[in-house]
C-alpha cells in the first residue's frame, strides 16, 4: 500500500485520535440512556461520527492522489507561539507594559526582516497606543506594572 | 405598514448620538484594519472586540457590524491596489481591480466599488428588514427536534458550499463541536474535558479560538511566503467614476445585488461565495464588449456588490435563527454572548431596539462607508505602504489584549498560544478553519436541542424524521450531501470555487 494524498492520510488520523481522546474521556462522564442523555452520551455520537470519518479520509487517502504536506517552517509558527505564551507570563507578572515589550521583542524574530530601530519604535508604539485606547480610553481592566 | 414603522423605529435607535459615532468608529476601524493586508474581517472583527466590552448589546452590536462591512470595504481597496486580497471574499475583486489600476485607473475602481457596496447595502437593509421577522415568527414556534434538525442542515450547507474537501470539513465540524462540549455541562452540572483546570470550567474561550485560526496562524502563513504583492505607488486621480462607466455598471450592481441578498441568506453562503457567483454570472450575461480579467469595470461592480449584499443578508439567520452562515457571524453570536443575549428568534421581540437598530444602522453605516472612503482612499492607500514586518507584532499585541479583556484570564493567552500550534498543523494539512468554528458555536446548542428532544419522546429517535419540518431540513441536508457526491456537480463545484 502507497499514501497517495499524505495530506488526507495525516488529517484522518488527526481526527481519529481527537475523536478517540473524546470518547475515553466520555466513559468517565456517564452515558445515561437515549431518554434522558448523560453527559457522556453526545460526546459519545459525534466522536464516533468523527472516528468513522477519519477513517474515511485516511484510507481515501490510498486512492485519491493528492499533493503532499507543505513544509513546516519552524521558525515562525514556534516564536509565535512562544511570543504570545510569554506575553500571558510577563502580564500577569508584570503588567501590561513589559508585556508588550516582551510579545514584540521576541514575536518579530519571527520574520527574519525586522530591523532593530524600528523595533524599539514599535515598542514604544504600541505600548503607548495600548495604554492610552485600551487602558484610559476604554478603561479596560488590565494591570499595567507589577503588583507591588 | 409594520415594517415601516419598525425600521423608523430603528432608525431612531440608530440615529442618536451615540450610536452614530458608534457605527462610525466602527466602520473607521473595520476600514483601517481591513485595509492592512494579510488581515480578514474575522481576525480584524476579534481583534477589535475589546472596544464593545463596555457598551450595551444595541451600540456593541451596531458598532461591530459597522467593523464587518468596514473590513469588507477595506478589503476590496487592498485587492484593487496592491492585488492581495484582503479578505477572502475579495478575491475575485483582484482579477479586475487590479488590472484596472494598472491602467491607471485605480480610482475609478475603488469609486465603483464604493458606490455598487453603498446601492447593494441599502437594498440588502431592506431584504434583511423585510426577510427576518417572518422568519423568526417561523423560528419561534420551532420545538428541539426541528432547531436540531435546522442546525444539522445549516451545518451541511455551509460546508457543502464552502471550498475544500466536504468529508474533511464535516470532519472538522465535529472536532469544533467536541471543542465547544469542554466545560462545565449545563444539564448535569459535570465538568467535561478541563483536566482540573478552573480555568476550563467555563470552556475554550471563543475569541481565542478565533483569533489562533484566523488571526496568528495567518500571521505565520504570510511569514512563510515572501512574495510582497505589487504596490500601486502612483498618484490615484479623481476616485469618481464617470458617467458612462456608471451607466456601464447600473445592471451589473443590480444583478450583483439580488444574487448576493440571497446567497448570504444560505449558511455558508455569506460574502464569498456572492462574490464568486456574482464575477461568474457577470462574465457570462454581461453586455458585450466583455472583457473581463483585463479590467472590465463591470467585474469590479458586480462582486463588490454582491459581497456586500450578502455580508448584510447573512445577519438574518444570525438574528432569526440565532444560527451563524460563517465565521464572522459565529463571532457576533460569540459577541452578543458576551454581552448575556442568547441569539434566537426571540431576539427580534424580546428587544426590538436590538434588532431594528441594527438593521437601520446597516443603512447608516452604509452611507458612512460611502462619505467616509471616497474621500479618505488617499489615507487608505498610504496604510498600503506600512510594511508586513511593522504590521505583524502589532497583530500579536491586538490579539494578545483581544482575548485576554474577554475574561481577564491570562489563561486564554495560553489558549491561544496552544490552539495558534494545532490550527498551524491542521491548515498544513489542508483542513477549513471555518467549519470547525461553525462547530464549536454550534455544539452545545446541538446537544442541548437533542437532549431536550430526546427527553419530550422518551429517547425516540425516529422524532427527527416523524416532525414534517425536521424531516424537511434533514432531507435537505441529505439531498445537499447526496448532490455533492455526484460527480459531474462535483466537478463544476470545483471548477466555481477554482476560477
Amino acid at each position: 500500500m502507497h499514501i497517495r494524498s499524505p495530506r488526507d492520510f495525516w488529517s484522518g488520523l488527526i481526527f481519529i485520535a481527537i475523536a478517540a481522546g473524546f470518547m475515553i474521556g466520555a466513559r468517565r462522564y456517564g452515558l445515561g440512556d437515549m431518554h434522558q442523555m448523560g453527559p457522556g452520551l453526545f460526546p459519545t455520537l459525534v466522536g464516533a461520527l468523527l472516528v468513522v470519518l477519519g477513517a474515511v479520509v485516511a484510507l481515501r487517502a490510498f486512492v485519491i492522489e493528492g499533493p503532499p504536506v507543505p513544509r513546516f517552517y519552524l521558525r515562525p509558527i514556534l516564536i509565535s507561539v512562544v511570543a504570545i505564551a510569554l506575553f500571558g507570563v510577563t502580564l500577569q507578572h508584570l503588567g501590561l507594559i513589559a508585556a508588550i515589550a516582551v510579545v514584540v521583542l521576541i514575536g518579530v524574530l519571527a520574520s527574519r526582516e525586522s530591523r532593530p530601530l524600528e523595533v524599539v519604535g514599535l515598542v514604544v508604539l504600541l505600548t503607548v497606543f495600548s495604554v492610552a485606547v485600551f487602558v484610559w480610553m476604554l478603561g479596560l481592566p488590565i494591570p499595567l506594572w507589577p503588583d507591588a | 405598514m409594520q415594517t415601516l414603522d419598525n425600521l423608523l423605529f430603528g432608525l431612531e435607535v440608530a440615529l442618536t448620538l451615540q450610536n452614530i459615532a458608534y457605527c462610525f468608529i466602527g466602520c473607521l476601524l473595520g476600514t483601517l484594519v481591513g485595509v492592512l493586508p494579510g488581515i480578514g474581517p474575522v481576525a480584524t472583527v476579534a481583534m477589535l472586540l475589546p472596544f464593545t466590552f463596555n457598551l450595551g448589546p444595541a451600540p456593541a452590536l451596531i458598532m461591530l457590524a459597522g467593523i464587518y462591512y468596514g473590513a469588507q470595504y477595506g478589503g476590496s481597496t487592498t485587492a484593487i491596489l496592491v492585488n492581495i486580497p484582503g479578505e477572502s471574499s475579495a478575491v475575485v475583486t483582484t482579477l479586475d481591480g487590479h488590472q484596472m489600476a494598472r491602467k491607471g485607473r485605480a480610482g475609478p475602481a475603488l469609486g465603483i466599488a464604493a458606490i455598487g457596496s453603498f446601492v447593494a447595502g441599502c437594498i440588502a437593509t431592506l431584504v434583511v428588514a423585510f426577510f427576518a421577522p417572518p422568519l423568526a415568527e417561523v423560528a419561534i414556534k420551532f420545538g428541539p427536534p426541528e432547531y436540531f434538525s435546522l442546525m444539522v442542515f445549516g451545518l451541511i450547507a455551509a460546508v457543502v458550499l464552502a471550498r475544500g474537501s466536504v468529508i474533511k470539513a464535516i470532519a472538522m465540524v465535529c472536532v469544533g463541536i467536541l471543542l465547544g462540549l469542554v466545560g462545565t455541562d449545563v444539564n448535569s452540572g459535570v465538568i467535561r474535558y478541563a483536566f482540573n483546570l478552573p480555568e476550563l470550567m467555563d470552556g475554550i474561550g471563543f475569541v481565542a479560538l478565533a483569533m489562533a485560526f484566523f488571526g496568528i496562524t495567518d500571521v505565520v502563513a504570510n511569514l512563510e511566503e515572501t512574495d510582497q504583492g505589487d504596490v500601486y505607488k502612483e498618484r490615484l486621480g479623481s476616485v469618481l467614476p464617470t458617467l458612462q462607466d456608471i451607466r456601464t455598471c447600473f445592471w451589473s450592481i443590480m444583478r450583483g445585488t439580488s444574487l448576493g441578498s440571497l446567497l448570504g441568506i444560505l449558511p455558508g453562503g455569506g460574502a464569498l461565495l456572492a462574490s464568486f457567483a456574482a464575477y461568474m454570472v457577470e462574465k457570462k450575461i454581461a453586455k458585450p464588449p466583455r472583457n473581463f480579467g483585463e479590467g472590465d469595470i463591470r467585474g469590479v461592480a458586480a462582486p463588490e456588490s454582491a459581497n456586500n449584499a450578502g455580508a448584510q443578508t447573512s445577519f438574518i439567520p444570525m438574528l432569526t435563527l440565532g444560527i451563524p452562515s460563517n465565521p464572522t457571524m459565529a463571532l457576533m453570536i460569540g459577541a452578543l454572548m458576551i454581552q448575556g443575549i442568547q441569539p434566537g428568534p426571540q431576539v427580534m421581540t424580546e428587544r426590538p431596539e436590538l434588532f431594528w437598530g441594527l438593521v437601520a444602522s446597516m443603512w447608516v453605516g452604509n452611507l458612512m462607508l460611502l462619505v467616509l472612503n471616497l474621500p479618505l482612499i488617499g489615507v487608505w492607500v498610504r496604510l498600503l505602504a506600512v510594511p508586513y514586518r511593522l504590521l505583524f507584532p502589532a497583530i500579536f499585541v491586538f490579539c494578545c489584549i483581544g482575548v485576554y479583556t474577554v475574561d481577564n484570564k491570562v489563561f486564554d493567552i495560553y489558549v491561544l498560544a496552544a490552539l495558534t500550534g494545532v490550527a498551524y498543523v491542521l491548515l498544513k494539512l489542508d483542513c477549513e478553519p471555518a467549519p470547525l468554528i461553525l462547530g464549536f458555536i454550534l455544539g452545545p446548542m446541538m446537544e442541548e436541542q437533542m437532549r431536550r428532544a430526546m427527553m419530550i419522546n422518551f429517547g425516540d429517535i425516529t422524532v427527527f424524521v416523524r416532525h414534517p419540518v425536521s424531516a424537511l431540513f434533514l432531507a435537505a441536508a441529505a439531498i445537499l450531501m447526496l448532490l455533492i457526491a455526484l460527480p459531474s456537480l462535483r466537478a463544476k463545484r470545483e471548477v466555481a470555487l477554482q476560477e
